[in-house]
């Protein structure tokens, strides 16, 4: 009987210990996916972009980058162009300032790409469907 | 994106064929020529108004003209060699062609207003032939039915000769 009560002292002791050792036990997390920056996806592009050796895989790879709630940096669009340029396909070239045109939110940041990328334009040749057109 | 890739495939048809010719090394600077002369055929300034109209392997000479334009620096090229390595590849035809050409909307809108119009008048010509409105249908014709419905006690409990009936009876002219 002794031993009894000891014991239903010890359960009602120890009861709200092991709740709160079991309490994490039964937290699952969702997802083991971690949030990938945009300095990270820019150099994971800007790599992708350099290593693209045919205009499929350039193709593909803008494509994906694209596809994303972000438009990309300056940095790997000029990655993109300098690709567009070593697989020889100008039209590629000019699509893909066509692609920023439908990514930005507003005139003003597509004036701010072209501004930034004016270099690289100048330096492969490249224009813009706009300038193509103009006449 | 897609149509390019869909055109490329046939790109490579030639070097194949290059190849089967430089076996026999006699027919290779034949073949070449013969290339070179059919592709020359096609002006690059002109590609956009008749790219519809090229048959297969004509649209196939183009495209090796201008991957070869393309490999030079892109500083030396036209605006037309441009503008025709641009079309070929992104521009409206094919998959890429519009579903509803440049000036449907108004086209739409002004055949709308023309159809409204003709029904109009259509409803003025066929009114203006009809026959008059026969003449019971007139003021004095329903006043003189309510004095009649009246001297005969028509509809005593609730209608027009009942007490308190304010109602208008067979009147329904203003």
């Amino acid at each position: 009987m002794r031993a009894q009560l000891v014991a239903s002292l010890l359960r009602a002791r120890r009861a709200p210990v092991a709740r709160r050792v079991l309490a994490p036990a039964f937290v699952r997390y969702s997802s083991t996916h971690h949030e990938e920056t945009f300095e990270s996806f820019t150099e994971r592009y800007v790599t992708f972009f350099q290593q693209a050796q045919d205009l499929f895989e350039l193709q593909r790879g803008l494509n994906n980058c694209f596809a994303h709630d972000l438009v990309p940096a300056p940095s790997v669009i000029e990655a993109a162009l300098r690709a567009a340029r070593r697989v020889n396909d100008y039209a590629t070239a000019v699509r893909i300032f066509e692609g920023i045109k439908e990514k930005v939110e507003n005139t003003q940041q597509y004036q701010a790409y072209l501004d930034e990328l004016k270099p690289v334009r100048e330096e492969l040749g490249i224009n813009v469907r706009e300038e193509l057109y103009q006449s | 994106m897609q149509a390019l890739r869909l055109a490329r495939p046939r790109a490579p048809l030639r070097p194949y064929a290059r190849s089967l010719t430089a076996t026999a090394s006699g027919h290779a600077s034949a073949a070449a020529s013969a290339s070179s002369s059919s592709s020359a055929v096609i002006p690059l300034s002109n590609v956009e108004a008749q790219w519809e109209q090229l048959s297969p392997d004509e649209q196939l000479a183009v495209h090796q003209q201008l991957e070869e334009v393309q490999k030079k620096d892109w500083n030396s090229l036209s605006v037309d060699e441009k503008k025709a390595a641009y079309y070929v590849a992104f521009g409206p035809h094919g998959p890429r062609r519009p579903d509803n050409p440049p000036g449907t909307g108004p086209k739409i809108f002004l055949a709308t207003v023309a159809g409204i119009a003709v029904a109009g008048v259509l409803f003025a010509a066929i009114r203006s032939q009809a026959p008059p409105p026969p003449k019971t249908i007139s003021k004095e014709w329903e006043e003189a039915s309510n004095q009649r419905a009246l001297e005969q006690k028509a509809n005593p409990i609730t209608g027009i000769s009942s007490e308190g009936y304010s109602g208008k009876g067979f009147v329904t002219h203003k």
